[in-house]
């Protein structure tokens, strides 16, 4: 009991069941795998399953520190569109595959900086800003590109997407790197802890001298740039440039975030609950598509998961008045 | 709410998105003047009714300061299940069963939604995202992987019949429009979902139950997700697996650009059925202008530029007006 309440003094019992879940839930593939020979729980199936999430697990860290900031950012999957098209438009007008990787990256810092100044110097709130940049960004990928995909990229730029180190391509190390570098950002320095502040009372922290509009406009900015790092590598692991990239992807990030046990209020939360939010959002979707080859399944399991673990920490955490 | 005062409301944001509407419509109608006959203007208008339909609920659970982005989802499902219980390859009920199907079940997954938000304490964004995702893969599950076919016309009379000469689905949304303006401006209960929504510390002292006007506000959305699924989804007899997909943000869109803020408490249906009215008049306008295969491809880019231009002209007026910088 004693144990209990220092873990729930520290806030960890979120990132305790998202284990725990995690932990089952392999468990229970590995008992299931004893009886038909299959191998699920194992490094070579793991990681070949896993090419597809990467995406998805980047988007997700910047979004950690947007939500808890107090804000949100439904734009990221329409960056992506608009950062491959422009990878895809830049290649086919003959630029150099690796200018053209510089010119995407550009194009996905200018789109994010652009809802860090809506959301900064005009004050409407980011879920209305996003909103708006979401049709914006990818009705000008949409136009830009048309109906025809660029494909046929060069060799050396399509190997990005093979594996580097212990079976995981650069774009998994570098979400291993980016949620450790959030992390320590988030834990360890003030301005994590302005971040949270920011959350928790934006005029407070405002009032308390903290830099409110140059930590949102570089959070924005920063989730621009990594949704068109997501882009490049989308574009490398599938050699193909077009506008339905990223599409609905910023619901799924959302939804590891907030599993993960960010408040999607702002103020609370942590980069370890949203890689566990990630994983167990990709374990349950590979194994039910694994096992049962049956993908509807995972959307139920999902949502449901979404719902009930935001219902049972209300449920835990309210206070007897 | 007197209605002098609905009018006054009407002068604001509505007036803008209804010049802005007609601008665009003179404009399309220079260049091309097939654009204004009424057959034309007739087919705009029947893609406006089902987000019209919708609208009309998600303008009220948003005024009470939550959020429903699970329509799309809903009327996918909602769709099915009518398909399933009248479809004679599948249930092969009467359609004035799978009618009361439909509306049953929206407004039970309306309800549930409410409960989970107000009774579970979950944020609605969380909850509706949650839906968003769960109906989805509900939908297909209830499909089998198969389309659903010949369903009866019995069932789509909403959607493909006519009535003096003015399509079905029309008369419905201009029958829900009138109700949720009645509803929202002259009964009590309207006055309580702005009270809510724009003070819920004030409507509590008040002696108000923030909770039931918001589970009402959520079993409304779902009911008129079903009557939108009845009066716009149902033209052919067949359904697609991804049926209603991103209907949800259209619509919260729409409600959005119709001058409705998302911190609650403010905005009106009429500013959101003639916001989706603008919305959906581009796509039509932009094959009128004979710009060329390519010109269509910009449709959603004219609409965020919309978006971002409502709420531009908003925030600089207000901040005219009382020198506030917040939405």
């Amino acid at each position: 009991m004693n144990m209990w309440r220092r873990i729930r003094a520290m806030g960890l019992w979120h990132e305790l069941v998202l284990a725990g879940l995690l932990a089952g839930l392999l468990a229970g593939a590995w008992y299931f795998e004893q009886t038909r020979g299959a191998e699920f729980v194992s490094w070579e199936t793991q990681t070949a399953l896993s090419s597809h999430m990467w995406e998805m697990a980047l988007l997700s860290v910047p979004l950690t520190l947007i939500i808890i900031s107090g804000g949100i950012d439904l734009s990221v999957g329409a960056i992506m569109s608009l950062s491959a098209v422009t990878m895809g438009l830049a290649w086919q007008a003959g630029m150099g595959v690796w200018p053209a990787v510089g010119l995407t990256l550009a194009a996905g810092l200018t789109a994010g900086a652009m809802n860090g100044t809506f959301v900064v110097f005009l004050g409407v709130h980011p879920l209305i800003v996003t909103l708006g940049t979401m049709s914006a960004y990818r009705g000008i990928a949409e136009g830009l590109i048309g109906a025809e995909p660029v494909s046929q990229f060069p060799a050396g730029f399509l190997a990005m997407s093979e594996p580097l180190v212990a079976g995981l391509p650069p774009a998994g190390i570098l979400f291993v790197v980016l949620a450790i570098a959030a992390g320590v950002l988030l834990g360890r320095t003030a301005a994590g802890r302005e971040l949270r502040a920011i959350g928790y009372n934006e005029t407070t922290a405002r009032f308390s001298g903290v830099a409110v509009a140059r930590t949102k406009l570089l959070l924005y900015t920063a989730s621009g740039l990594v949704s068109a790092v997501a882009a490049v590598l989308f574009v490398a692991r599938r050699d193909t440039a077009k506008a339905d990239v990223g599409a609905g992807l910023e619901l799924t990030a959302i939804t590891a975030v907030v599993l993960g046990g960010t408040s999607i209020f702002g103020g609370r939360g942590r980069i370890g609950g949203t890689v566990l939010g990630v994983l167990l959002l990709h374990e349950v979707r590979s194994l039910v598509a694994w096992r049962w080859n049956r993908d509807e399944l995972t959307f139920i399991i999902v949502g449901a998961m979404l719902i009930l673990s935001v219902l049972v920490h209300s449920v835990l955490t309210r206070r007897k008045s | 709410m007197s209605p002098r005062s609905v009018l006054s409301r009407l002068a604001g944001r509505e007036a803008g998105v209804a010049a802005l509407w007609l601008a665009t419509v003179a404009a399309v109608g220079m260049v091309n003047p097939d654009f204004l006959r009424a057959a034309n203007l007739h087919a705009i208008f029947v893609k406006c009714a089902p987000v019209v339909i919708v609208a009309c609920g998600v303008t009220l659970v948003i005024v009470t300061g939550e959020i429903d982005i699970s329509v799309g989802s809903l009327m996918g499902l909602l769709a099915v299940a009518g398909g399933i219980v009248t479809s004679p390859d599948r249930m092969g009920l009467s359609p004035q069963a799978g009618a009361a199907a439909v509306l049953a079940a929206g407004a039970g997954i309306g309800l549930l939604t409410g409960l989970l938000v107000t009774l579970g304490r979950v944020p609605s964004i969380i909850v509706t995202l949650g839906m968003l995702t769960a109906l989805r893969g509900l939908t297909r599950v209830l499909m089998g992987g198969r389309w659903i076919e010949s369903i009866p016309p019995s069932l789509r009379v909403l959607s493909i019949g006519s009535t003096l000469g003015v399509r079905n689905c029309l008369w419905v949304a201009m029958a829900v429009l009138a109700l949720t303006v009645v509803l929202a401006h002259l009964t009590p209960l309207g006055r309580r979902i702005y009270a809510v929504g724009s003070s819920p510390r004030a409507a509590a002292l008040a002696g108000l139950s923030s909770r039931r006007i918001k589970v009402f506000a959520f079993a409304f959305t779902g009911f008129l997700t079903g009557v939108a699924t009845l009066a716009g989804q149902l033209e052919v007899g067949t359904i697609e697996p991804d049926i209603g997909q991103g209907f949800e943000l259209l619509v919260v869109t729409c409600v959005v650009v119709g001058g409705t803020s998302i911190r609650g408490g403010v905005g009106t249906v009429i500013g959101s059925a003639l916001a989706a009215i603008l919305m959906m008049t581009i796509g039509t306008a932009l094959v009128f202008l004979k710009l060329g295969a390519s010109a269509s491809y910009w449709e959603r880019a004219i609409q965020g530029a919309f978006i971002l231009l409502a709420v531009l002209t908003d925030q600089l007026s207000r901040r005219r007006g009382t020198g506030e910088d917040t939405l």
